[in-house]
Parts: C-alpha cells; sequence; structure tokens
C-alpha cells in the first residue's frame, strides 16, 4: 500500500495546477478541466484521508463527489454551448456581459 | 465434482511468465499507435516494419510461444487451477448487516481445460491472422497512412481476448470481454469515412451492449448469491451447496449471463449486428468476427458448467439447459437460411458463422442438460456420456474457429485479388504487367477507387477462379468441407457428436426434439450454402472480366492458408488425441486416455460403427443429409466447367469434373423459388433489422416526444418563472459587479482563504 502522505501530497499538486490553471486560462472549457482537477484533489484527500483513518466514510463521500462531478461537467458545457451559440466565442475575457 | 479430489495439479514453471501473454500485446498496443503517428511517411516504417505490423508480429509470436509453454505443462496433469501470482489490486471494504466486511479485488490467472483450449485457439490464430493482416492491410488500396491503427487496435483485441480466457473471475472476464466489444467497435468502422462502416460499428456496440446489460445483472446477482465472483470461489461444491437453497435464483442470474453471451455470439435475437460487421477489414472478420471474439459468448457459457454439473443442483437447471439449446437450433436453422440468398462472399461466410456457433450452443445445451440431470457422479456409464457430449461442443467449437478463419483469410485473399484486378483493368491500359500485390501498388490509383459501384466481395463477380487461385480455393475447400462436416475432415467428428447427443437429450425429454431436429436439418442446409458459396466463387466460367483477370495472392497471405488448411485436414489427429473428450473430468481428461493410434481408431468405430442402432442410423442419415443432399442440390444449380484450357490442381479436378457432370444433367431452373416471397423474405434477412428499427423509433421516438413535451410545458415553466424573477433581482445586483470570470475565481479562492486562516487561527 501506498503511504497515505504522498497521495495527499499529489492532491495538493494537483489543486495547485487546477487552481493556476483556473487563474490564467481564457478557454471556458480548459478553466473547467482545471476545475475539475481541483475536484478531484478533493476526491483523492478524501480517499487518502480514508485509508489514513481507516475509514470507509472517506470512499462514500468520493463516490458522491464524482457522480455530482459529472452532471456539473454535463451542465457547465451546455452552458458554454449556449454561451458559443450566442456570443460566437468560449473565452472567457470576451464575455462579460453581467457588467452592464 | 466427480474426482476432484483425485485431480492432479501440475505446477508450470512458465506460470510465472503467464501474465506475459495479455501483457505483451496490451503494450504494443501504445507503442504502435506512438510510432505509427510519429513515423508515418517514412520509407523504412512502411516497407520493412510493414506500418507496425512488424512489432505487432513479433508481440503475437511471443505470446503464442508463451501460451504453448504454458499448455504443454498441463497436457500431463488434469484440472489444473493455478491462480497463484494474484495481482492484488485494491482492498475495499463494504458494510454487511452492520459489520464492515473486506473484499480484495486482484488479478490472477485460472488455467484448466477450457482455458487451454481456447489459448491455443486464441493465441495460434491471433498469430496467423497477424501474417495474414500485414499482407492484406499493406496493400489494401484502400487505407494510406492508417493501418498503423489497426496493428494497435489489434494487439489490444488479442490482449482482450487472451485475458479474458486466462481470467480467474466473471469480473475480470466482463471487463476483458469489453475490451474486445471495444475493439470490436473501432475496428469495423475501421473505414470510418463510409457511412455504412460507420453504421455497422455503431449497431454491432450498441447490439452487443444490449447483451452486457443482462450479463452484468447476471453477475450483480451472483455476486448477491456467492460474495464473490471468483471461480474458485464460486466454483466451490460447498458454495454451490448453499446457493442451492436458491436454485431459482441462481437459474435466473446464469440465464441472465446467458443473455450476454447471445449478444456476443450473434444469436438469435441479438444476430443483427454480426451481418454488418462485415464492414470491417477482412482479417477482422476473420480474428473477431469469426474465430475468437464471437466463441466468448460460448465459452462463458462453458464456464457454466460446474453449476450444471453439480451435485446439489440436479434438475435445477432443466430449463436454462432447454433454452440454450433452444436458442441455438432456432439460430442454426434461420442464418442457414438466410445464407442461402446473400451474394455477398464475407455474408454468407457470416451467416454460416452464426448458424455454426449456434451448432455448439446445442451441443452445450445438451451437454448441461445430460450433466444436470443424469447421477454421474456415482455411474460411470452416465458420466462417460456428460464427457462426450461436453467434449464434443467444445471440439466444435476449436473446429469452427480453425476453419471458419482460414474461411474468412480465404475470402479475403479472393477479394484483395478481385479488387485488384478491378484496378488493372480499368485505372491501367497494360493488363499483363506482373502482378506482384506488393507495397507499391499503394499509392497511385487509390482516391478514384471509391467512385465506381463495382463490388469486389459479389460472387456474381466472380466464378472460375479455382484455376487462378490454387492455394486460397484449395483452402477454401477444405474449410467448407470442415464446416459442412464431409466424413473424415474437420469438423465432421464435432458435428456428429453434436446431432447425436441433441437426438441422445430428445430421447429424454421430448421438448428437445425441436433443436434436435434444427440441428439435423441444419446440417444439410450447411452442406447447401457452403456448397454454393464455393462453386460460385471458383468453378464455372468466369462471370465478369474482371474475375477473369485476377491474379495469385501474396505470400503473407498464404502462410496462414497453408497451415490452416493443414490444421483443419487433420482434426483427425486432434480427435484421436481425446480432444473430444475434453471435459472437466480427470478420467476422461484431455490426451490422458488413451495413445494416438488407439484414440484415432476408436473415434472412427464411435463415428462409423456405433453399436447402438438409433445412433448407428443417425449418423449416417445426417452423413446423407449434409454431404449428399445438401452439396448435390448446390452442385446441380451453380458452377459447371471452367473456361477452355483453364487447369486446376489434381486434387481439385474430380470436384470440378462432378460439378459439371451434375451441373449438365440435373440443373433445373429455380427462379419460381428464387422469387418467392420466402426468397424475399431471406434476402432482407426475415426483416428483423426493419422490425428492430421501428420497435426503436416507436419506443425511442415516443419517449423523447414526451419528454420533450414534459421539458417544455413544465420543467421550463417552472425554471421561467423563476429566471424572471432572479432577473429582475439579479438587475440590481449586477450593476456592483466586474463580469469577468478570472475575478469570480480570484474571489472564491480568496475567501476560501480567508476561511482556511481564521479557522486555523481560531484553533
Amino acid at each position: 500500500m501506498i503511504d497515505p502522505a504522498w497521495v495527499s501530497a499529489l492532491s495538493a499538486i494537483l489543486f495547485i495546477i487546477g487552481l493556476g490553471g483556473a487563474f490564467t486560462r481564457k478557454n471556458a472549457i480548459i478553466v473547467l478541466m482545471c476545475i475539475e482537477l481541483m475536484l478531484n484533489a478533493a476526491n483523492m484527500q478524501f480517499a487518502a484521508a480514508a485509508v489514513h483513518h481507516g475509514d470507509p466514510t472517506g470512499w462514500v463521500y468520493t463516490i458522491f463527489a464524482i457522480a455530482i462531478a459529472a452532471s456539473e461537467v454535463a451542465i457547465g458545457l451546455a452552458i458554454f454551448l449556449a454561451m458559443y451559440g450566442k456570443h460566437e466565442t468560449i473565452s472567457l475575457d470576451d464575455v462579460d456581459v453581467l457588467r452592464n | 465434482m466427480a474426482g476432484s479430489g483425485t485431480a492432479t495439479t501440475v505446477d508450470s514453471e512458465f506460470m510465472s511468465f503467464a501474465p506475459l501473454i495479455i501483457l505483451l500485446p496490451m503494450l504494443a498496443f501504445p507503442v504502435i499507435l506512438f510510432l505509427g503517428r510519429v513515423f508515418n511517411r517514412n520509407p523504412f516504417w512502411k516497407d520493412k516494419m510493414k506500418e507496425g505490423g512488424i512489432i505487432a508480429l513479433v508481440v503475437m509470436a511471443s505470446s503464442l510461444l508463451v501460451s504453448l509453454l504454458l499448455i504443454k505443462d498441463h497436457l500431463g496433469g488434469f484440472l489444473v487451477d493455478l491462480d497463484t501470482p494474484d495481482f492484488l489490486w485494491l482492498n475495499t471494504h463494504t458494510y454487511s448487516s452492520g459489520n464492515l466486511v473486506g473484499h480484495s479485488l486482484g488479478f490472477g490467472l485460472y488455467v484448466d481445460h477450457i482455458t487451454v483450449m481456447l489459448l491455443f485457439i486464441a493465441s495460434f490464430l491471433c498469430l496467423l491472422i497477424n501474417i495474414f493482416s500485414i499482407g492484406y492491410m499493406t496493400t489494401d488500396p484502400i487505407n494510406d497512412n492508417r493501418n498503423h491503427r489497426f496493428f494497435a487496435e489489434f494487439v489490444l483485441f488479442c490482449s482482450g481476448m487472451l485475458g479474458m480466457v486466462l481470467a480467474d473471475s466473471f469480473l475480470w472476464l466482463f471487463i476483458f470481454w469489453e475490451i474486445m466489444g471495444l475493439c470490436s467497435y473501432l475496428l469495423i468502422g475501421f473505414y470510418y469515412e463510409r457511412p455504412s462502416a460507420a453504421y455497422a460499428a455503431k449497431k454491432a456496440f450498441l447490439t452487443t451492449r444490449v447483451g452486457d446489460v443482462f450479463l452484468m445483472i447476471g453477475l450483480v446477482m451472483m455476486w448477491d448469491l456467492f460474495g464473490s465472483l471468483d471461480y474458485a470461489v464460486v466454483f466451490d461444491e460447498a458454495n454451490i451447496k448453499a446457493a442451492a437453497e436458491s436454485s431459482g435464483t441462481l437459474q435466473w442470474a446464469l440465464g441472465m449471463m446467458f443473455i450476454g453471451a447471445v449478444g456476443k455470439s450473434a444469436q438469435f435475437p441479438l444476430h443483427v449486428w454480426l451481418p454488418d460487421a462485415m464492414e470491417g477489414p477482412t482479417p477482422v472478420s476473420a480474428l473477431i468476427h469469426a474465430a475468437t471474439m464471437v466463441n466468448a459468448g460460448l465459452y462463458l457459457v462453458a464456464r457454466m458448467f460446474p453449476f450444471f454439473g453439480s451435485e446439489y443442483l440436479q434438475n435445477d437447471l432443466v430449463d436454462l439447459a432447454f433454452i440454450i439449446a433452444l436458442i441455438g437450433g432456432l439460430t442454426a436453422v434461420m442464418a442457414a437460411a438466410i445464407a442461402f440468398v446473400q451474394h455477398d462472399l464475407k455474408k454468407v461466410l457470416a451467416y454460416s458463422t452464426m448458424s455454426q456457433l449456434a451448432y455448439i450452443f446445442t451441443g452445450l445445451g445438451c451437454a448441461m442438460f445430460l450433466a444436470n440431470t443424469l447421477d454421474w457422479h456415482h455411474d460411470d456409464d452416465a458420466h462417460y456420456i456428460v464427457v462426450i457430449a461436453f467434449g464434443a461442443a467444445l471440439f466444435h467449437l476449436f473446429n469452427h474457429a480453425m476453419a471458419k478463419g482460414m474461411l474468412f483469410m480465404a475470402s479475403g485473399s479472393v477479394i484483395h485479388e478481385v479488387h485488384h484486378a478491378h484496378h488493372h483493368l480499368h485505372h491501367h491500359d497494360h493488363h499483363d504487367d506482373d502482378h506482384h500485390g506488393d507495397d507499391h501498388h499503394g499509392d497511385d490509383h487509390h482516391d478514384e477507387h471509391h467512385d465506381d459501384d463495382f463490388d469486389a466481395q459479389s460472387m456474381e463477380n466472380m466464378g472460375g477462379l479455382a484455376s487462378k487461385m490454387p492455394l486460397t480455393a484449395t483452402a477454401m475447400l477444405v474449410g467448407s468441407a470442415s464446416i459442412m462436416g464431409l466424413p473424415f475432415i474437420g469438423g465432421f467428428w464435432s458435428k456428429e457428436g453434436i446431432i447425436a447427443n441433441a437426438w441422445r437429450v430428445a430421447l429424454e425429454d421430448p421438448r428437445f426434439f425441436l433443436p434436435a431436429m434444427c440441428v439435423l436439418i441444419g446440417a444439410g442446409m450447411t452442406g447447401f450454402y457452403m456448397s454454393r458459396m464455393w462453386l460460385k466463387t471458383f468453378a464455372g466460367k468466369p462471370k465478369t472480366e474482371v474475375a477473369a483477370h485476377v491474379g495469385p495472392t501474396n505470400t503473407w497471405i498464404k502462410i496462414p492458408l497453408f497451415i490452416l488448411t493443414f490444421v483443419t485436414l487433420s482434426a483427425i489427429l486432434f480427435a484421436g488425441m481425446s480432444f473430444t473428450h475434453w471435459a472437466p473430468d480427470p478420467e476422461y481428461g484431455l490426451l490422458s486416455e488413451k495413445g494416438l493410434l488407439d484414440g484415432i481408431v476408436y473415434e472412427i468405430n464411435h463415428a462409423f460403427a456405433n453399436p447402438n442402432t438409433f445412433f448407428f442410423i443417425l449418423t449416417y442419415v445426417a452423413i446423407i443429409i449434409g454431404a449428399v443432399v445438401g452439396p448435390g442440390l448446390a452442385l446441380s444449380l451453380y458452377g459447371g466447367n471452367l473456361a477452355e484450357g483453364e487447369k486446376v490442381k489434381p486434387w481439385m479436378k474430380p470436384i470440378i469434373k462432378l460439378n459439371a457432370w451434375v451441373f449438365d444433367r440435373f440443373n433445373f431452373d429455380n427462379s419460381s423459388v428464387a422469387k418467392s416471397g420466402l426468397s424475399k423474405a431471406l434476402e432482407n434477412r426475415l426483416y428483423f433489422d426493419h422490425y428492430y428499427d421501428m420497435a426503436m423509433l416507436k419506443i425511442v421516438a415516443g419517449f423523447s416526444d414526451k419528454s420533450a413535451e414534459t421539458d417544455k410545458n413544465v420543467v421550463d415553466g417552472v425554471i421561467k418563472k423563476i429566471e424572471s424573477g432572479s432577473q429582475s433581482v439579479s438587475k440590481v445586483i449586477r450593476s456592483m459587479t466586474t463580469g469577468s470570470a478570472r475575478d469570480y475565481i480570484l474571489m472564491v479562492s480568496v475567501g476560501a482563504l480567508a476561511i482556511f486562516f481564521l479557522l486555523w487561527g481560531v484553533s
């Protein structure tokens, strides 16, 4: 078995990569992917904690989170599709209708 | 199981290498794919490496080598159950009535008699068809610079098949089963720019998926009964005894799994995908849709034997055995009837595959019935009957895989050369240049190729090829004879066994009369359509100018044809080695009963001079129907003498002569039959696709219409109310925002960080 600490570390790295991507990228789909990455980092943290404490509850949370993430992606992509239909772009910099 | 206590367990030093059989091709998959992308236009890659074909060849040869070493070690012993190298994957826990129960999921190998046989078939045919693919794909006029994809998917498929055979639990069987399904999808759709190929790939994937859903339900039910899917657990007599209390549930679980097998092995009513799957390149048809993947369903059913054979479940699973035999019997006759009227060479073979697999299902169903009803654990005669019945079905699987793999390769060779002849005639002025079938055919004239509507697969465009492609014609002849069950050749030994056992069961349980009748009639039908196919392709005079200019094929294609012709002809040797007794039992075990010569004498005696009068007569009736009536009808309707001055090899001369003689004297006009409603229905595949499409349209379209309505009126109505409300609120709020998504992410992060520090500070 791998030491849960390593899994935690990997999770942290994943989270930082995801956060950095979400800050710096323009393409909405890539930002969504980054958000998914952060979500997976959290999942991994759950799993690592579950192993560390010997308590399967963490796994259950992970399964729930995966299920919710799947529906979240579906909604996200649908929003991008609608956004593309309206603005003909999915670059986040070009869409700021909320402003006015 | 009888004598399972006395089973000798053989330790093999090669067991530790056994995972390589699966791992090598699996690792070669990304390698070929990657190298192919990099070296796409490199001449060394194209000519010397055959676009990855050589890598695949090396890998499959190594797999075969390890498999053979493994098989060799297991021939001496019996019922070898080596799950030693169990790679632990993960440990999990589940709550069961308040307690934590630990489970571990690992991968192990399970090697017994069924494994050994399928392992040989799979690794041997994967290698041969790999050799064939190199000859076929690299000179294929259609795909330039895409063949690395073919070879990559090819090795992934091989890895899936070998993994399924070696897996030690139903769960891993299912995982590898799905890998094969994926590869089947990818390879059927290999010519994806052709809409029919894309459609066929989708259809094959979705149809088998219907079966797979049931298989999964069956697996879940089985997990519920046994708490595990490992063979070691579910086949354990003590566990079966415990599960026997709910034998009804067990029968349902096995029945659900059988539906999965029906989908994979293309049996009625999930058979519609197999004929369309012929859209893929011919090596794919040979490997996946004739020799290996479609056998997966049979393997799954054969794996269920310990349940049927268990003392504790005696007489409990009779209905399921009947359903297996019935589905087999119906499909055998239906597919054979449709094969009567097909004009496409590969479609005839596809229906023939369906029909022969159905024979094996009938054989297995009958063997399961016998194992389930007879007291074979204590009665020696019953024991012998069960073992022979099960062995005959498995032996037919072996014979069919070898013969059908060869037939498809031979048909590929024909199609390939007809294609090239067509190119020479229509795109070159000179017909006389030597035909190499070599790589340089690849590049110059293939773009216009898709436009013309010449069908290189239609038998209407062939005829008289026996003198032009002698090896291919011979291979096709031997393969057809094996499928038809002509005495002494290949499938004869096993088909007789299946028919005899079907009737043996029919005498005990009148319900089985229908499948038994089906397989008997099916023998004659097989004789007709296989003869028709050979005669239309190879005998008579060329029906088109293209057929008159076909040349011999290239060496890569010839090697596997030659080897398989030999294997098919020498099936009596395998029969003599007691392969027909390939059954789950040490006393009649593989290669352990008699010497080779004794075995052959025994087989011949058993087949031709059966001491039981009923079976003696039945054998000869089957031979007359299958080897005289069916082929005789085809001889009088199709073919005829070759064109003037054409010479055939001496061993095909008598057949051509016989054909010419029968054709001249007994030819009759069958146009009234050919134009009848039944014939039209058969040509339309009995309208199954039509009705399936209609039903799907009714159900799916109706459901979507209703859903759309609900969505529009109910869901959207509520949403719209909420939306208009929030619009007016948001108008107020959004006057204070920036509108940039990035700012929001920043704010969320900063907020989260702030909360973190706050909590940290508090604690």
